[in-house]
């Protein structure tokens, strides 16, 4: 049965189904941006700029009702975005992001994920960059606020293809010590890969000077394991292969995989940065309000 | 192992299901690429082999089950076999009258001492001796010296020759087995009778050892009184003229001799005149070199002795109505049918044979009368005339031989104006033209203006009108049998009295229904009832008014030198091969019954599906 929030919110692999990236970007964006206008989280996502007469048609809610209690008039409160963030999107690209069970792919979740923030971000006047990497850096894009930047980064995002094996800390390093300038990083992976490695790579972007965001992307097969029938499993990867009857691994399987999420959560929280789970059945909506929430204590 | 139903053990084919399904899933396993394979490598990876177990363990389970079901359907068995393997050799060795002379049963001896030694290594061995009964001497072994010790006590005696006893008896011992049965014998051609049947196993040979023809030969075939002379018929199957000395005796008295001259090959008959009218007759001649069993003869003169036959008319008058057969044989005896009521039980045992030629007045007593002689094993000669009514017929034979005799059902001018027929033999080795030999067709020269149609299920057409309708049949009856010709005896449907072959004819189906009866004073050796010792002699009976003598002797046919060749003893074998694989199969029948092992089969069956089940149950 749907949820409230599921009907609020759009359905990931519809939003896959869209054309281009940019389309898939500004129906999640401004659908999301139109639902926070109802929502409790209005304003959030914008700073205060200036009062301004109310005229007929402005929305009630932006009326500064103690600006009226001051001053008997009615104001409504302009905001103003912000300029002077600068984001890194970190996407991940290796072979296992190609999983996919619900008509949409971990990569192809985290490219729209990827082209969706980034489109927020431009909106918010931040200067957005991109880096996709495997076990190295395969594209990079340093972020700008120029006009047109953004359809850089989409048609960047639109030519990713899903490489070889994960090395995400790797990377990670490469592209800490690269910047240059502080400001937000937001990795979008399914962080299959050693944990110390990958919390000490994103460690080092603290140490930079950064606020962290990660996304990290699972199919649902992934996180619950419905397998019912003998099978050989191929690693994607490495093309190692292990033959497993589900119900006799899938204990093992989900400890092991519950084990992992918990570390990362355990250990990202107690390092000060934040991690968000994201199956690849949840709306897009729901990591933009991670990265507002996130923005918003960088800011 | 063997199987009652080798056929149902196809239905293991339905074992190959389960495993071509386990194959198939096997080969179908998906494939998923996967991201967290890493994760799974730390899995228990004993639960899979586990996993695997337990399914080679359910497909092993599911496949016993099907085996051990088809099996079980198969119903199979033990075959018995003896510590000395599965072949066996069998000497049977003919221990009649004719293999009674000296040199004779020394061949015999050592052919079947040498077919012992040459049984092949390993095979047991048993000893069977047959006359016209068989006796196993020695029990299938292994011990060849046993047998070799039980052949040197192996003695010829005074019975007839029957094959069929022998391999019968020789067959049983098989059980299942493979082999040889080796018959000692002289072929002797009057072994086989009409309507024998052997069993033997089609997985037994039978091997003919011949101890060659039997030597010159002096035989009293015959003893009879004739008014206050005795008629001995002496037999010479030598190759030359011989002359014989026959002497007399009655009640142990000299009572005369005479010499006589017989040609090769031919027989003659010496005659002692004025004896006394009363007693045992034995006739004895000298014949140092031949069968010592057939040079003596018996028979009761007076009262005592047998009469060849009754013959049963409309009046009793013979000479009126039974002229022909009157002449024909020896001594018969005439009754009205309207008499045979008043006959009793014991008068009519003294009689060989029954002819009817007439039914006219036969009423329910006589009826009742004839019906028991026939059960109690006599012989009835029917001529199906124009004095004979079918029904009453039936009525006389019974339930025990139903017979339908339909007269041509017109007056004498149609009668006579119908097409003549002849007759032709169907079963030429039947004993009533077996001693026409090659004189058989002198038969068809009789001709028959009317006929009756003469059917019955349990009658065999031994000769048939050229229209293909029975002429004359041998019908089972109780413990007797009847001769049924579809025709008069009396020249009114035929002219068959007037033709040569007519005595012969009549004499051979009254001896052969004398053959199969008990009669009242004269026995064969293979004939005496339980009481009577088989040798040749007079013996003491027990009868409802106190005791009488009777006298015992042996078969005149064993005396007769009438060979077969080894081939046509074996083609005789092997008509009868089919009836020996039904007695193969009553064995394994038998054998099967007594193991049960279909039963332990389908336990197993139940418990494997049992296990299979608590092993799949613990997979779910």
């Amino acid at each position: 049965m749907a949820t409230a929030r599921d009907r609020q919110f759009l359905d990931p692999a519809v939003v896959a189904r869209l054309g281009t990236l940019e389309l898939k970007a500004r129906t999640v964006v401004e659908g999301f941006i139109s639902g926070l206008h109802r929502s409790p989280f209005k304003g959030f996502s914008v700073e205060f700029a200036e009062y301004r007469q109310y005229i007929h048609g402005d929305d009630l809610s932006t009326i500064d009702w103690k600006v009226y209690a001051r001053s008997d008039r009615h104001f409504v409160k302009k905001f103003e975005e912000e300029t002077n963030v600068h984001c890194h999107l970190l996407v991940d690209v290796s072979a296992s992001m190609s999983y996919g069970s619900r008509g949409i792919s971990k990569f192809e979740y985290a490219a729209c994920l990827a082209a969706s923030l980034g489109y927020l971000m431009n909106r918010q006047r931040d200067a957005v960059g991109l880096t996709a990497f495997s076990d190295r850096i395969v594209d990079a894009l340093p972020s700008s606020t120029r006009p047109g930047h953004l359809r850089n980064v989409l048609i960047a995002l639109d030519r990713l293809e899903v490489g070889s094996r994960t090395n995400v800390a790797k990377p990670l390093h490469q592209i800490a010590d690269a910047m240059t300038k502080r400001g937000m990083v937001v990795l979008i992976s399914d962080l299959l890969d050693d944990p110390e490695a990958v919390i000490r790579g994103l460690k080092h972007f603290q140490y930079r000077g950064s606020d962290v965001l990660v996304f990290q992307i699972l199919d649902p097969d992934e996180l619950d394991f419905p397998f019912d029938r003998a099978t050989r499993f191929e690693d994607l990867e490495t093309g190692d292969e292990v033959m497993a009857v589900p119900a006799a691994v899938r204990e093992h399987y989900l400890k092991q995989i519950g084990g992992l999420i918990d570390r990362y959560r355990r250990e990202l929280g107690a390092a000060g940065i934040d991690y968000q789970l994201l199956e690849t059945s949840e709306p897009l909506e729901m990591a933009l309000l991670s990265y507002l929430s996130t923005r918003s204590r960088t800011a | 192992m063997s199987f009652l139903s080798p056929l149902f053990l196809a239905g293991a084919i339905a074992a190959a299901v389960p495993i071509v399904l386990h194959l198939l899933n096997r080969h179908t396993e998906q494939r998923v690429p996967f991201a967290a394979v890493a994760l799974l490598k730390g899995a228990p990876v004993e639960h899979t082999s586990r996993r695997r177990l337990r399914e080679l363990l359910l497909l092993a389970m599911r496949v016993a089950a099907l085996v051990l079901l088809a099996l079980a359907f198969a119903r199979p068995f033990l075959k018995a076999s003896s510590a000395a393997g599965d072949r066996l050799t069998v000497i049977a060795i003919d221990t009649s009258l004719s293999m009674s002379a000296p040199a004779t049963v020394a061949r015999a001896r050592r052919l079947a001492a040498d077919a012992v030694h040459a049984a092949p290594a390993g095979a047991d061995v048993g000893l069977v001796r047959f006359a016209d009964r068989a006796e196993v001497i020695i029990q299938p072994t292994s011990d060849r010296g046993a047998a070799s010790a039980a052949l040197e006590r192996v003695a010829p005696g005074f019975g007839s020759t029957k094959y069929a006893a022998g391999l019968a008896t020789a067959a049983e011992l098989f059980a299942g087995r493979s082999g040889t049965i080796v018959v000692v014998t002289d072929l002797q051609a009057g072994g086989w009778d009409a309507g024998d049947q052997a069993a033997v196993p089609e997985s037994v040979r039978v091997d003919v050892r011949d101890v060659g023809p039997a030597p010159e030969n002096l035989a009293v075939e015959a003893l009879r009184a004739d008014g206050d002379r005795v008629i001995a018929s002496v037999r010479n199957t030598s190759e030359r003229a011989r002359s014989v000395r026959t002497r007399l005796t009655v009640d142990g008295h000299p009572a005369g001799d005479t010499t006589i001259m017989i040609d090769a090959h031919g027989s003659a008959e010496a005659t002692l005149p004025r004896v006394p009218s009363a007693g045992v007759a034995v006739a004895t001649i000298d014949d140092p070199g031949g069968i010592p069993g057939d040079n003596i003869r018996y028979a009761l003169l007076g009262k005592d002795s047998t009469t060849s036959a009754l013959v049963v008319t409309t009046t009793g008058d013979l000479d009126k109505d039974a002229w022909y057969v009157r002449h024909a044989l020896i001594t018969p005896r005439g009754t009205a049918a309207s008499l045979v009521g008043r006959w009793n039980d014991e008068d009519l045992r003294d009689f060989g044979s029954i002819v009817v030629l007439s039914t006219r007045g036969l009423e329910r007593p006589g009826r009742e009368q004839l019906a028991k002689y026939v059960n109690r094993g006599g012989g009835l000669l029917i001529a199906a005339g124009p004095d004979v009514d079918g029904e009453v017929i039936a009525d006389v034979l019974g339930s025990g031989a139903p017979i339908e005799i339909k007269g041509p059902n017109g007056d004498p001018e149609r009668v006579a104006a119908q097409q003549p027929q002849t007759l032709a033999p169907a079963d030429v080795r039947h004993p009533i033209f077996k001693a026409f030999g090659a004189e058989v067709a002198s038969l068809g020269l009789v001709q028959f203006r009317a006929v009756a149609r003469v059917t019955g299920p349990s009658c065999q057409a031994i000769a048939r009108f050229t229209s293909g309708d029975p002429a004359v049949l041998d019908c089972a009856a109780g413990n007797g049998h009847a001769i049924v010709i579809a025709s008069d005896l009396n020249d009114r449907w035929n002219d068959f009295p007037i033709h040569a072959s007519f005595v012969p004819f009549v004499d051979q189906a009254v001896r052969y229904l004398s053959g199969t009866a008990s009669r009242g004073s004269e026995y064969l050796v293979s004939e005496v009832p339980a009481e009577v010792p088989p040798i040749p002699g007079v013996a003491t009976v027990k009868t409802g008014s106190g005791t009488r003598r009777v006298v015992v002797n042996v078969d005149p046919r064993e005396s007769q030198v009438d060979r077969m060749s080894p081939e046509e003893f074996q083609a005789s074998i092997a008509h009868l091969q089919g009836g020996a694989a039904q007695k193969a199969n009553a064995d394994t029948n038998e054998q099967e019954n007594r193991q049960h092992l279909w039963q332990y089969l389908l336990a197993a069956m139940i418990l494997a599906v049992a296990v299979e089940g608590v092993v799949a149950a613990r997979m779910a």
